[in-house]
């Protein structure tokens, strides 16, 4: 029966396959998945309350980590941003003279840490007041200048501030300096802090990927449940296991998309809440708010990663069962 | 040549209970047969085991030349696709219409929906349930949705009809009618199987016989109300 080819029952026999896959025509492949789609925008609409809950889940589960993943990088922006390296600036005492400023400034170029140091005088440091400040006419009410001089060391690249405590209290204890402060360790310690966000990061990025991967695998894992006798028609009337396994893959996909679309949208509701104090308190360091990453690039990322995640997760909780389902 | 070669087929469950023994029967192609027995002497084994849903512990069986027993994944699929089979308890999806579940089999293999719909209606028209193509099966009585079960099964005009006990749930009427629906089919060119326990039913066919008994083959003929239990040749 098989000599030649044979059109029937719609189907195309060729010499040596008696059972050939019954074909119909181009765009077939297209026509399934068209199908799936359609029915699995259907089955999560006839589910709302419960594709919602999913939703939610996976979305917590995603912004976490998406989250700290933007902390993580705006504190490293912040902290890039900083021109100069970590310094330390000594303030002098009123009376301090000529010979006790060369004295601190000839121990502070000796010592290897330090890279560069300029003086500030006290008329440059009245001319700067006067410059950033409206207190100019009260100033001129004052019978002598009120500021002292001071200066101003950077530190050498790749010198760690901690080494540097036996070199501050070397300039402290010269004649003439009243303070040696340390500038800018909070930026440091922001940088610190960035380090630990971004290994939180992934650490998070794990386990609640791993999460929200179980949160769609048992979802999936319900809706084939839901769906177990349809199975075992479409086993019985000639469906492969990719066909079976497919309308569970797109309700991977639809609620690992569902979910990357809340963690968006709980970002967003976070950034909004934040924004306000948050630029206040860099206000008060002299930085300005400038939110980095939260862009196209960072939705379209998430939504894959949602996705994906959906998409994995539906594949574990499918294969196993569709391999194991006994039809009769 | 045969369609459908059993050879030396034997079934033995985990139990040790022996559901088919050492079966050898053939069937023509665009032949029609009935098996017979009583229950639990093997009859859905048999078809279970030309479904593929189910392995025999020994023997082979041939269909069209090709050892299907030993067929797995997208080629046992495709040759699923070739097969129609229908059951007692209907497996009717209860979510969808009928047009929907007639539909199914066509759905798989992508075909347009404009030649589904011409299709679903032509296997409906000749169960006579074209007006009710859109309700859902609960709406229907338990031999119209046995009749919804068979357009589901013809619907792709599978060159093998598989039936088992299509007649369970129906009065002596129905069960003739449904019968008469098979034998339509197998004029067409299509080989039916059906396993039935109702005798009278089938012996009134005047087909072929098969007589299963503890999982053996105890007659092989037609009108085997008249013959004595001897075996022959088969071929419809």
């Amino acid at each position: 029966m098989a000599e030649a080819t044979e059109q029937h029952a719609g189907t195309r026999r060729r010499s040596g396959d008696p059972w050939p896959p019954v074909r119909t025509g181009v765009g077939a492949w297209w026509r399934d998945h068209l199908r799936i789609a359609r029915e699995t925008v259907h089955f999560v609409s006839a589910r709302l309350g419960t594709s919602l809950l999913v939703w939610l889940l996976v979305g917590i589960a995603l912004a976490l980590p998406a989250g700290l993943y933007l902390i993580e990088r705006n504190l490293s922006g912040m902290t890039a941003a900083w021109e100069g390296r970590p310094g330390l600036t000594a303030y002098f005492e009123l009376g301090a003279n000529e010979q006790q400023i060369r004295a601190v400034v000839d121990v502070l170029e000796k010592d290897r840490a330090v890279a560069d140091v300029s003086v500030t005088s006290p008329d440059q440091a009245l001319a700067e007041f006067r410059r950033y400040t409206d207190l100019a006419d009260a100033l001129d009410l004052l019978e002598s200048n009120p500021l002292p001089a001071s200066l101003k060391a950077t530190l050498a690249p790749g010198v760690e501030t901690a080494v540097l405590d036996p070199l501050l209290d070397r300039v402290g204890s010269l004649p003439g300096v009243a303070e040696v402060v340390l500038e800018k360790t909070w930026l440091e310690r922001v940088s610190d802090i960035s380090s630990v966000v971004s290994r939180l990061g992934v650490i998070l990025g794990l386990l609640f990927g791993t999460g929200a991967l179980l949160v769609t695998a048992t979802s999936v894992r319900l809706a084939i449940e839901a769906r177990l006798e349809e199975l075992k028609v479409l086993k019985l009337i000639g469906a492969t296991e990719r066909q079976m396994r497919r309308p569970f893959l797109y309700f991977g996909a639809f609620y690992g998309l569902g979910g990357g679309l809340l963690a968006a949208m709980l970002i967003s509701l976070c950034l909004l809440i934040v924004e306000a104090p948050l630029s206040n308190l860099l206000g008060s360091y002299d930085q300005e708010l400038h939110l980095a990453g939260f862009d196209a690039v960072f939705l379209g990322g998430l939504l894959t990663i949602g996705a994906l995640l959906g998409v994995l997760g539906a594949l574990v909780a499918a294969r196993q069962r569709i391999n194991d389902l006994e039809i009769l | 040549m045969a369609q459908i070669e059993f050879h030396g087929v034997t079934k033995r469950f985990d139990s040790g209970q022996e559901a088919l023994v050492n079966v050898d029967v053939s069937f023509a192609e665009g032949s029609m047969a009935f098996l017979t027995g009583h229950s639990g002497a093997g009859k859905s084994t048999f078809l279970k085991l030309l479904l593929c849903l189910d392995q025999p512990s020994r023997g082979q069986i041939l269909v069209n030349g090709v050892n299907v027993t030993r067929m797995n994944g997208r080629r046992l699929a495709h040759y699923r696709q070739h097969l129609g089979a229908v059951f007692q308890d209907h497996h009717l999806l209860g979510h969808r219409s009928v047009f929907d579940n007639v539909s199914l089999p066509l759905r798989i293999t992508g075909m347009k929906e404009k030649d589904i719909a011409r299709r679903v209606r032509a296997a409906l028209s000749r169960v006579g349930l074209l007006e009710k193509e859109r309700l859902y099966p609960r709406y229907l009585s338990t031999g119209e949705q046995q009749r919804v079960g068979i357009a589901r099964a013809v619907v792709n005009r599978p060159k093998i009809l598989l039936a088992d006990e299509p007649t369970g749930n129906l009065d002596p009427e129905l069960s003739r009618d449904i019968m008469k629906l098979f034998e339509q089919f197998n004029q067409v060119g299509t080989t039916v199987i059906v396993a039935s326990h109702d005798r009278d039913l089938i012996e009134s066919m005047g087909l072929r016989i098969i007589e299963l008994d503890q999982g053996a083959v105890i007659r092989d003929g037609v009108n085997t109300r008249l013959d004595p239990p001897v075996r022959e040749d088969a071929d419809g």
